[in-house]
Formats: C-alpha cells, sequence, structure tokens
C-alpha cells in the first residue's frame, strides 16, 4: 500500500510553508550555566504527528513545556497557530506523563476541569464531557476517583481531559512511559484509533524508538550536550497504523535507522556519572 | 454484636479500671486532694442544676470559637500564600517557628499589660494558641503539592484565583486539618489559661472558684468537662480530617 493513497495522511507535510501548526526558530534553553538545547528548528504540520526520542536528560521534556508556554525560553521563538507563545495559550492541550490528574475529583471533573477553565457553559460541559470519556473508553467510570482506576485508566481520562477542549495542537510528553508494557501496547493503539477519528497536529515526545516511528509522520533525534537536532526521519508508513504495521519490514528498518542514530549517544550517556537532567 | 463487642473489649476494660481506680484512690485519699469519681459526679450534677455550669460553658465557648474560628481564618490561607509565595515564606519562617515553639503562657503577662482584662484580649490568647499549629501544618501541606499539577492549572490556562479554588485549597484542607486536630487541643489549653490569668470567667472560673472553696469535687468536675469537650471536638477533627482526605488513600 502506498503512503499517498492512505486517505488519512495528511498532504501537508511540515516542511512546506502552508498548514504550519507549530514553528520554532533557533531555540535555546539554559539553566544556569547548564545548556538543556540550543539552536532547535522545527516546522510542524497540520494534522500531523511528529515524534521526539532522545536519552535521558536530553531535555525532551524540557522543549515540549517551552513550546506549551509552561517554561520561558533563553533564545529563539516559538509560534503556534499564527500566535508567538510566551504562555500556555488557547488550542493546544498537554497530556502529562504522570496523568496530572486531580486526586480530589472524579473521572467527570477531571475531564471537565479543561473546559472549565476554557469557560465552557454548564450546557457545553454536560454535553462534551460524557462524548470524549466514552470516546477513551471510559464510559461507566464517570464517579469513580482516581486512586480507584488503573493507570491505564488514569491516563484515558487525562488524554480525555486534553481531548475536551478541542485542540488543534496536542503535546503528549511521555503519555504512556508510567503504564505498563501491555497497557502500553493497547494505549497506543487506542491513540491511533482516536486521532484517526479526529485528526490533530501532535508532538508526541517519548524514549521509546518502537512507539516514536509508530506514532509519528516524522521522528526527530535529539541527541548531544547541549542536545540539538541529530537528525530529522521521515516515516514513510501508510496510515491507519494498526498491530499489521509492526511486522511490517520497512518498520523494523526504520526502527533501526533511528536506533543507530541513537546509540552512540545511549552509550555515552548509560555511562555518564550523574545522569544529568 | 460479639464482634464489636470483642474490638472493643480492651478499651472498656481499661474504662473500667480507670474508673476503678478513681473511686478507690478517692476514697482512700483526703478530700483536699482527691474526691472520688461517684462525689465529682454528684458535685457536677448540683453545679449542672443550678444552672452555673450551662453559663460558664456558654461563656467559654464563645471565647474558644472567637479564638479557633480566627485561628482558622488567618492560619489556612496565610499558610497557602506563603507556600505559594517564596520570598515571604522565607522572610515570615523564622518568626513563626520561634512563636510555634514559645509556650504561649509566657506571652501572657505581655497581652495583660497590653490589653488588660476584655474578651478580646483573651480570645487573642486562644488565637496565638491555636494558630500555629494550623498555619505550620498548612503551609507543609501546601508545599508537597506536585509541580505537575500546577503545570497542569497553568497549561489549561487557569487564573490565579481559580489555581487557588480548584488545585491549592482542595489539596491542601486534608493537611491543614491535621493541624486543625492538633490546635483544638492548644486552643481548650489557651482557653482555660485566659480565664485563670486574664479575668476569670467561664469553666476556668469554676475551677478557681470550686479551688479557692476546697471544693474538690467541683474542680474536678469542671476538669472532666473541659476533658470531655476536648474529646469530642478531636473527634470531629479527626472526622472532618478524614472526610477531606479520601483521596489520599
Amino acid at each position: 500500500m502506498d503512503a499517498i493513497a492512505s486517505p488519512s495522511v495528511p498532504d501537508v507535510k511540515g516542511a512546506s510553508g502552508a498548514g504550519v501548526r507549530i514553528r520554532v526558530r533557533g531555540l535555546a534553553k539554559r539553566y544556569g550555566a547548564l545548556e538543556v538545547f540550543r539552536s532547535i528548528d522545527l516546522d510542524v504540520g497540520d494534522c500531523e504527528i511528529l515524534s521526539i526520542v532522545g536519552p535521558s536528560g536530553c531535555g525532551k521534556t524540557t522543549l515540549l513545556r517551552c513550546i506549551d508556554g509552561l517554561i520561558p525560553v533563553d533564545e529563539g521563538e516559538i509560534w503556534v497557530n499564527g500566535t508567538r507563545v510566551t504562555q500556555p495559550i488557547a488550542g493546544m492541550a498537554m497530556v502529562f506523563q504522570h496523568f496530572g490528574l486531580f486526586p480530589w475529583k472524579t473521572v467527570y471533573g477531571n475531564v471537565a476541569y479543561g473546559l472549565k477553565m476554557a469557560g465552557a457553559s454548564k450546557a457545553e460541559i454536560a454535553e462534551r464531557v460524557p462524548h470524549f470519556i466514552a470516546m477513551v473508553g471510559l464510559k461507566g467510570f464517570e464517579n469513580a476517583y482516581p486512586y480507584q482506576i488503573s493507570g491505564g485508566m488514569q491516563q484515558r481520562c487525562g488524554l480525555a481531559r486534553a481531548l475536551a477542549v478541542e485542540p488543534s495542537v496536542l503535546l503528549m510528553d511521555e503519555p504512556f512511559a508510567a503504564v505498563d508494557a501491555q497497557t502500553r501496547e493497547i494505549l497506543q493503539f487506542e491513540l491511533l484509533r482516536i486521532w484517526e477519528q479526529r485528526p490533530t497536529t501532535m508532538l508526541f515526545v517519548t524514549h521509546s524508538i518502537e512507539e516514536a516511528v509508530l506514532m509519528g509522520d516524522r521522528v526527530i533525534v535529539l541527541k548531544g550536550r547541549p542536545s540539538s537536532i541529530a537528525e530529522t526521519i521521515v516515516v514513510d508508513l501508510p496510515r491507519p497504523r494498526t498491530r499489521e504495521t509492526l511486522r511490517e519490514p520497512r518498520f523494523a528498518a526504520l526502527r533501526e535507522h533511528v536506533w543507530s542514530t541513537l546509540l552512540s549517544e545511549a552509550r555515552r550517556a548509560e555511562f555518564e556519572v550523574g545522569g544529568g537532567l | 454484636m460479639t464482634e464489636s463487642l470483642r474490638r472493643h473489649a480492651p478499651l472498656l476494660l481499661s474504662l473500667a479500671a480507670g474508673t476503678a481506680l478513681w473511686e478507690i484512690a478517692g476514697r482512700r485519699a483526703s478530700a483536699a486532694f482527691l474526691v472520688p469519681l461517684s462525689e465529682t459526679l454528684v458535685r457536677l450534677w448540683e453545679i449542672a442544676a443550678s444552672g452555673q455550669l450551662w453559663e460558664q460553658f456558654v461563656s467559654s465557648a464563645a471565647l474558644f470559637l472567637t479564638g479557633f474560628a480566627l485561628a482558622l481564618a488567618i492560619g489556612m490561607p496565610l499558610g497557602m500564600l506563603l507556600a505559594r509565595m517564596r520570598v515571604l515564606r522565607v522572610a515570615l519562617e523564622p518568626y513563626i517557628m520561634i512563636l510555634y515553639a514559645t509556650p504561649m503562657v509566657a506571652l501572657i503577662p505581655f497581652i495583660l499589660s497590653l490589653m488588660g482584662f476584655g474578651f478580646a484580649p483573651k480570645a487573642l490568647v486562644v488565637f496565638l494558641f491555636a494558630v500555629f499549629p494550623v498555619l505550620y501544618n498548612t503551609i507543609e501541606g501546601a508545599r508537597s503539592i506536585k509541580p505537575e499539577l500546577i503545570e497542569v492549572a497553568r497549561s489549561f490556562r487557569s487564573s490565579e484565583w481559580k489555581l487557588w479554588c480548584d488545585v491549592m485549597v482542595p489539596y491542601t484542607l486534608p493537611f491543614a486539618m491535621t493541624g486543625v486536630r492538633q490546635a483544638i487541643g492548644r486552643g481548650l489549653v489557651g482557653m482555660v489559661a485566659a480565664e485563670f490569668f486574664l479575668s476569670a470567667t467561664g469553666l476556668g472560673q469554676l475551677i478557681m472558684t470550686a479551688g479557692q472553696n476546697f471544693d474538690t469535687g467541683g474542680v474536678f468536675a469542671a476538669i472532666l468537662v473541659i476533658g470531655l469537650i476536648g474529646v469530642g471536638l478531636m473527634r470531629v477533627g479527626l472526622m472532618l480530617e478524614q472526610r477531606f482526605a479520601r483521596w489520599r488513600d
């Protein structure tokens, strides 16, 4: 099957000028004397999924937080939907590594939170929250508290909270790193299924190479200290991506390619004392 | 039924033993030091029947509740503010630590010379006894909030006011309640101390008057009432703490 023939593949790719959702130019971030990353340039197209991989401490999570406007940058500019980002803006939503659910709120309350902050009316909330709870497969758990449900279900809730504000840009901060391996696989394909239903631009930070290739239209590899983009790999696998995708020779080849790009860095990082960020 | 009896058996046995010990010791000791429980209860009934107990109870309760309510109204918001604003916390923390560690009784003469004998200085004493555990536990609780939750709020573009309503207050309440429970005990001590050392009113006056009249039964009757109020308030505090802390499991 040809990638272009798949109807859900967005025809606007990051590199082209029109339809760019996220534009990053010359970004640098320092914590005191420690330089986290430098000269990061990125363009992410409409409904494109861009995976960001890199060894622990390479600053990929920091980069995502900068793009969300949570952390100030030291150099460079971030533009999302044509707006210069200096603080969190509407139209973006983040899914957090440790879910970031409010333990005193029910699943319903947590999913409603983003809408409430966006100033949605009671009627809007009552209409949309059940829809997104059903979309992530949490129907029947509306009144459960986070501590009463599994980690996988908690992240489904976190995903529903982000989707509920109908963002045009979704930021995923290692969203499946805190759940067990089987759950992780289930959630990956759930996310792909939801994306097919309702494509959005997505930045997907992960330390799993397999996950990066499975999700992304492109994969960028962050390397070095301070880190910068070592390589951008175009993932020419067809969509919709399913479990079949994992068995394709092309998938294996791409995974090996990303792995070899990362390898030298990973070896070095493993033996480095202290680990870093 | 038998199950609950077995569970509560140690408590019931202990209470029975304590009661018996008080009764026996009271019968053997001089009435100037100790009277038996039975006599204490008789005195308690007499004081209650005369209407004196109720009158003094209301007086004490007004004092306690005023000081205690002030301690909550100031301790909890200030604690959260100090947790949220580092500069303020670093500046004020030494004073809070010193005042928390100071036996408040030592401040009573100073308050007396400054404010006299009225209701206000007495309420201030209760407040000073009660506020520091609330303040201290609120600060510690509010500081332990996971940064990720603050980030979630910021990422969803919460205003500072909504961040307080939706995140800071619900997160901190169970911690603050731990302080509130400690503050109940200290507030009661403050109440009696104020009634002793400033102007004799309330349950404190009841103890003082009985003591001056060598009415040992009256002294113990009043102490018993204060103790029972304390135990009751602590139970309420614990229930509130658990109510707000359900999600902490």
